[in-house]
Order: C-alpha cells, then sequence, then structure tokens
C-alpha cells in the first residue's frame, strides 16, 4: 500500500505540479501492528471489566456518593490542604535556613532534611501516633523554672493531629528540597544587581528571588500536592476516617472488598486530574515574565499603543 | 574623615585573593568627582575584581578603600576594619550605580518597573512619582515607549540602556560600568556608549571597565591599564593610548588597535 503511493507519484510524475502535491507520512508495517496490538489487549481489558460479575459494579455505584465516603474524601482533602499548606511554609523557613551563610543553621536545616526523607513517611505517621510514649507529658513554660503547664500528650495527639503533624513534617522536608532548588536557578547576577542597588536581604528574597523561583518550584510542588493526596491513605493505618478508611470500614462489614476499593480508587483518580489543572494555569501564570506575549501593565501605564505594536 | 558623598574613589594598597591566586596586588588609584576613568587591560588582570571590590559585590583582603569619601563596607577602629552591617552596607551601595555585562534585569519585572525598583522597594518612595521618574530617565536613554515591556522583549541594547536608567534612578554620585558593551552584538554597541557619553558630559564620576578603546580615547578622562592584579600605567586617556610608556601596555595596545 505504501509503495502503491510512492509508485503512483512515480508514474505521474509531470502531470500534476509538483510543488502542490502533498507531502505524505511514512507508516510502517510495525506502526500497524502497533495500532491492532493495542486495541485487541483494550478491548480484552474492557470486556473483561464490563462482563466479570466479581467487579459488582452497582455496588460501586451504591456506594460513590454515599455518605460516609464523602466524609471521607472531605477529610482526605482536607488533610492534603492542611498538611500541604503548613508543609510548604515549614519547608520555605527550612530552605531559607539551609541557604544561610550562618554554618549551624544550615547544619541543623540539612539534618531535619535527611531525617524526614531518610525514614519511610508510614514509620513516622505511626511514631507521632505514639509519641506519647516518649514524652507522656508536654510542659510549656519557661524553661528551668516551675512556670508553666503540662499537657497530656496521649489526648493532644489524636489520629487526626498524628496525622497531620507526621505528613507535615515529611512534607516540609520535600518542599524545602524543591524550593532551595528554585531558589538556586536564579542566577547569580540577579543577586547581585539586587545588592548593587542596596535592597535588603528581605526584599530580595520576596521580589527577586523569589519571583523568579516561582516557575522551577510550581511544577514540583503540583507533583508533590498529588503525591500528597494519594499519601493521605496511608494515615488509615491511624484509624483516621479518610477516603480509604471509610471504604475499608464499610468492606469489613459486607465483604465487598473489590468494589469499594474501586470507588475509593476511582475518587482519588477524580480529584488527581482535578489538581492536575489548576497545576497548569500556574504554570502559565508564573511563565509569562518569561514569555514573549505581553501582559496587560498593572498600575503604571506609561506608553502609546504602539510601543506594543513593536 | 566622614565627608559628606562626593563622588570620589580612593584606594591605597588594596589587595584581593580568591584562594591561593591573588587578583588584585597592591593597588593605588585615586578617581576625582566627575572623572570618568576607563579600566582596559587582558582578561583576568583583575580589572572586573577592582570594579566589583568598589561597590562591595567582592570583599577587599586588606587596604584602605574609601568610597564617596566614606571608608566602603567597613568601620575603621583602632586596630581593624569592622564589616558595616548589611544595612548600612546597603546604604553606600544606594549611592554606587552598577552596570553589569549581563544587564542584569530583573525578568519578572517591566522596564518601568526595574527602574522603579530602587526608588520604591529600597527607598521606599512614593510610587506614583518614582513612575514619573522612570519615565523621564527611560525617556532620556532612547526607551520612553518600552516602559511596560519585559526584559524578554527587549534587544540587548535596549536592555543595557534600561540598566543605566536602573541605576540612575537612585541618583548616585559613581557609576561602575562592568565591560557593559561586550554582550551586544556590534551593530547595538553604539547606541549603550551614546547614552553613557551623554552621561559623562553631566559630570557623573564614571569608573568603566571596557574594551571599546574609541570610547576610552573619544569620552574616557583617564585610562587605567590593569596587567596580572597590577595597575601598570595610568594617566591621560589620549596619552596613555596615543603614547604609552610602559612596555606592557604598548604591546597590549599594539594588539587590540
Amino acid at each position: 500500500m505504501i509503495t502503491a503511493i510512492y509508485k503512483g507519484s512515480k508514474e505521474s510524475a509531470g502531470s500534476m505540479n509538483a510543488a502542490l502535491k502533498p507531502r505524505l507520512r511514512l507508516r510502517t508495517p510495525s506502526e500497524y501492528a502497533g495500532w491492532v496490538l493495542s486495541i485487541f489487549v483494550a478491548i480484552g481489558i474492557l470486556s473483561s471489566v464490563l462482563t466479570n460479575p466479581n467487579f459488582r459494579w452497582e455496588i460501586v455505584g451504591k456506594y460513590f456518593f454515599a455518605e460516609s465516603i464523602l466524609r471521607g474524601l472531605m477529610l482526605t482533602i482536607f488533610l492534603t490542604v492542611a498538611s500541604m499548606a503548613l508543609g510548604t511554609l515549614l519547608g520555605l523557613a527550612l530552605a531559607v535556613m539551609r541557604s544561610s551563610h550562618v554554618k549551624p543553621v544550615s547544619i541543623a536545616a540539612s539534618l531535619y532534611i535527611t531525617l524526614f526523607r531518610g525514614t519511610p513517611v508510614l514509620v513516622q505517621l505511626i511514631f507521632w501516633f505514639n509519641i506519647a510514649a516518649l514524652y507522656p507529658n508536654l510542659m510549656i513554660g519557661i524553661p528551668f523554672t516551675d512556670i508553666g503547664m503540662a499537657i497530656d500528650v496521649n489526648t493532644l495527639m489524636g489520629p487526626i493531629t498524628a496525622a497531620l503533624v507526621g505528613l507535615t513534617l515529611n512534607e516540609a522536608a520535600y518542599m524545602a528540597e524543591i524550593i532551595r532548588g528554585g531558589f538556586s536557578a536564579v542566577g547569580k547576577g540577579q543577586i547581585e544587581a539586587a545588592d548593587s542597588l542596596g535592597m535588603s536581604a528581605g526584599t530580595r528574597m520576596r521580589k527577586v528571588i523569589i519571583p523568579q523561583a516561582m516557575p522551577s518550584i510550581i511544577p514540583a510542588t503540583g507533583n508533590q500536592v498529588i503525591g500528597m493526596f494519594k499519601g493521605t491513605s496511608l494515615v488509615s493505618v491511624l484509624g483516621v476516617a479518610e477516603l480509604l478508611q471509610s471504604a475499608q470500614l464499610i468492606y469489613a462489614r459486607t465483604f465487598e472488598t473489590i468494589p469499594l476499593l474501586i470507588v475509593a480508587s476511582l475518587w482519588y483518580l477524580v480529584m488527581t486530574l482535578l489538581l492536575s489543572y489548576p497545576q497548569s494555569k500556574l504554570e502559565q501564570k508564573y511563565n509569562r515574565a518569561s514569555s514573549n506575549l505581553p501582559r496587560k501593565a498593572k498600575a503604571v501605564q506609561l506608553t502609546d499603543p504602539e510601543g506594543a505594536a513593536r | 574623615m566622614t565627608t559628606t558623598p562626593d563622588g570620589t574613589i580612593h584606594v591605597r594598597n588594596l589587595r584581593k585573593s580568591f584562594g591561593p591566586k591573588t587578583v588584585l596586588k597592591d593597588i593605588n588609584l585615586d578617581i576625582a568627582s566627575g572623572e570618568v576613568a576607563c579600566i582596559i587591560g587582558p582578561s583576568g588582570s583583575g580589572k572586573s575584581t577592582l570594579l566589583r571590590c568598589l561597590n562591595g559585590l567582592e570583599t577587599v583582603d586588606s587596604g584602605v578603600l574609601k568610597v564617596n569619601g566614606e571608608d566602603f563596607g567597613y568601620q575603621e577602629t583602632e586596630h581593624a576594619y569592622h564589616a558595616l552591617s548589611r544595612k548600612r552596607l546597603a546604604e553606600q551601595r544606594t549611592r554606587v550605580g552598577m552596570v553589569f555585562q549581563q544587564f542584569n534585569l530583573f525578568p519578572n519585572m517591566t522596564a518601568a518597573e526595574n527602574v522603579m525598583a530602587g526608588p520604591v522597594l529600597v527607598k521606599r518612595g512614593d510610587r506614583k512619582a518614582a513612575a514619573k521618574r522612570a519615565q523621564e530617565l527611560l525617556t532620556d536613554v532612547g526607551l520612553g515607549q518600552f516602559g511596560h515591556h519585559y526584559p524578554a522583549q527587549l534587544s540587548g541594547g535596549q536592555q543595557q540602556r534600561v540598566a543605566i536608567a536602573r541605576a540612575l534612578a537612585m541618583n548616585p554620585e559613581i557609576i561602575l560600568f562592568d565591560e557593559p558593551t561586550s554582550a551586544l552584538d556590534p551593530e547595538k554597541v553604539g547606541e549603550v556608549l551614546a547614552v553613557m557619553k551623554s552621561l559623562a558630559s553631566k559630570g557623573m564620576t564614571m569608573v568603566v571597565v571596557t574594551h571599546e578603546m574609541g570610547f576610552a580615547r573619544e569620552v574616557g578622562d583617564t585610562v587605567v591599564f590593569m596587567d596580572e592584579g597590577y595597575i601598570v600605567e595610568r594617566g591621560d586617556a589620549r596619552e596613555v593610548l596615543g603614547n604609552p610608556q610602559e612596555p606592557r601596555t604598548q604591546s597590549f595596545l599594539e594588539k587590540v588597535l
């Protein structure tokens, strides 16, 4: 078939304006083989999913919007948002500390990062849940005096608190490295230019370094959010009734294990897809300064339109 | 000892090394107010390092460095020079403008915002007044139409002229130029040199590290020839370039002219 196109165009050479002849892409037999194979595999999987009664799709439909599942989803979203927000703030502080010229400060930050990245989140979560075994009472007060109050750690560190603390502290370590990576992507010349204008360290950070670090921080943070959303399923081991645990609670009762795991998986999938949309929007926003698309000038509109036409 | 900022630079026995490599050895230099001094020399001779010492981008190992009549970056006591706080150093730096080879405009700000960065973000001045002044400065460098453009939308020559406007916005007594035309294509060099020439005619103290011998001859008051960390020859621009006394200067100029 492919050779036929070649032969045909050769034979008719001269009968048609050569400049107007379409340029055709070469399709190899392996490309067609790939098509056929993929379609067969897809049909196989699809028919199995639809015909195997053990999937029990009617049960999936029944529980998809069940109240306890939705409540679990809300808790999962809350844990994701809260631990990402707190983790990012703490990560920013750690990143600043890590790039400090004061050696003990930067060593402290890098120790933290090593410790929290070097141990599994699951272990950290269980550890925080059981922290009362290590410190039964938390003293708040002035050190080396009697002024202060004791708090019972066991009541303070409930499952949700432990989940939040564990996820936040772990996330902070990863965010610190992402943010520090973004900082180091900002050129040395930018820092020198800010210094030569006499900018303070804070202004330099807020107006020069962070805006320029954003394009490399945002996509990585988006991945972290998506990872965190799925990672919250780990806190089910603490008995926190988030999405997975809510599904587990139902199938422990009804033994409809597979349909309920599908319910949970579908919700994770839906949320992950929803999250990737704002991420791509944010990426576009922070890429604007380096793109050639003019943006509407802010308060300072100083020029005639013909300037923009260039 | 403390005088009002006056646009002078005095350097005595200045030394600076990077690890084992000494890049500035016993530099002595005086630059008067309103003087245009061009520093020339082969690459690696320490010219850029000297310039960067003059506004504290590099620290000095030893020697006396007075900029605008003040000890720069340090405070002299009986036995030592004590480094100034970041805040005091920043204050001193606002009086010394710097123009970089790679422009170093802030890519996240428009041309006008770049020019306003100093007055608004550092001096905490009124934003409206700063915008007006930025427009005047951009017009002065021939870019009145380009205030709302981002650096990425400007040519190299235009970016460098914005960078000069940004340095001028702080009303410095001294402006340092670190090879301001080296990153430009030859066609655009002229527009930047024209801006620098008009600055010189207004009496700004300028220290220019450059390879543009034509500019040094035409606009420069003095030429400083550096080699291997020493100032080899210093004198009237036309004298040094036309009739160099030192053999090292002669051989350098023979190659570049």
